[in-house]
């Protein structure tokens, strides 16, 4: 073999072997890259699992929440006012007023009172609902004429016990009427339901032999019989009494001063 | 016979070392994506962890709409009771 052969070949089998030797390193660590691939591909895939209702829970939220917000503008649009409106809101969030409503376009244009510097954090919404509500102070240097803070203390100072719940108080409501079988009023059933067990006072007077005293202008000198002594009631059926004495015109008899 | 040690030359000196540089390069690039694509495996995996609190959404919307409802109810109650500007 001549040497310039030899040379040749030495020089393929090097080259050969520096490409199998490092192919076979790329081999290896492509297949470990595939292999951390599938975990993370797995990983991702997840991910796209847990998160596919995601999207439509988030635009149910959005909607339910666009709709709030729209109530609750329009409500206050309409209970206040535009103005009033902006101006509350820019009071509680300064700066937002400029963004304005959403659903109110005109709103971005609308002059925001400095509603926030007068009227505190729900004053509007208190006084509309006609409470006593810190609107202002009595005067601007004093101190409020409600305290925010504590309103609950400071309305029960006004309305100590509007329910009469306990103390003193509770004395002067009327009690409750007792029903049923332990009621104090007992009424016996009656055996002729629809029909009268006691007459009125008229037709009583009528039947006892009083009468009613008419209206005035109408005095008429009806044949009335005596009343019976004043001690004692008269009787129902007792027969008028035949006297001359002047007679009253009334139901009731006769007083123990006029005997 | 002179051309032909020239081209042994050249396998030798360049076609050789050209050769091993590229691969050797290839393989550079191969390992160091090895600790990129692992450094991503616990990545994933708490990704995966953190996303399991997502079904708590469902009781979000839930919740939502029933405060929405609430608010819908008061808002209502409040058309009667105020008067308008």
């Amino acid at each position: 073999m001549e040497p310039a052969a030899a040379v040749t070949i030495l020089a393929v089998v090097i080259i050969v072997l520096l490409l199998v030797v490092y192919l076979v390193a790329i081999i290896g660590q492509l297949k470990q890259i595939t292999a951390d691939l599938d975990v993370v591909i797995g990983a991702v895939l997840e991910i796209v699992r847990q998160t596919g209702p995601v999207n439509a829970v988030v635009i149910t939220i959005n909607q339910q929440l666009d709709a709030g917000v729209d109530l609750l503008e329009g409500l206050l649009v309409k209970k206040a006012g535009m103005q009033d409106a902006l101006g509350l809101v820019e009071g509680m969030y300064p700066g937002s007023a400029a963004d304005g409503f959403r659903r109110f376009g005109r709103s971005r244009n609308t002059k925001v009172p400095r509603i926030g510097e007068v009227y505190t954090k729900g004053t509007l919404t208190l006084a509309r609902l006609g409470r006593e509500a810190p609107i202002a102070a009595g005067n601007p240097g004093g101190p409020a004429l409600r305290n925010a803070v504590n309103a609950s203390s400071q309305a029960r100072t006004l309305y100590p016990d509007p329910r009469r719940s306990s103390g003193s108080s509770r004395d002067n409501l009327p009690k409750s009427p007792t029903i049923g079988s332990a009621s104090p009023n007992q009424y016996e059933p009656t055996s002729s339901p629809g029909a009268r067990s006691r007459m009125p006072a008229r037709e009583a007077a009528e039947e006892s032999g009083f009468s009613i005293r008419p209206p005035s202008g109408h005095r008429q000198a009806a044949p009335a019989p005596a009343p019976a002594p004043a001690a004692e009631a008269p009787p129902a059926d007792a027969p008028p009494a035949e006297t001359g004495a002047p007679q009253r015109f009334s139901a009731i008899s006769k007083r123990p001063w006029e005997t | 016979m002179i051309i032909w040690w020239i081209g042994n030359l050249v396998l030798l000196a360049v076609v050789a070392p050209v050769v091993a540089i590229l691969l050797k390069g290839v393989l550079t690039a191969a390992r160091s994506i090895v600790p990129n694509i692992q450094a991503l495996v616990p990545v994933a995996t708490a990704i995966t962890k953190d996303l399991d609190p997502v079904y708590l959404l469902l009781t979000t919307q839930r919740h939502v709409i029933q405060t929405v409802e609430v608010v819908a109810n008061y808002g209502g109650s409040l058309d009667v009771i105020l008067d308008d500007a």
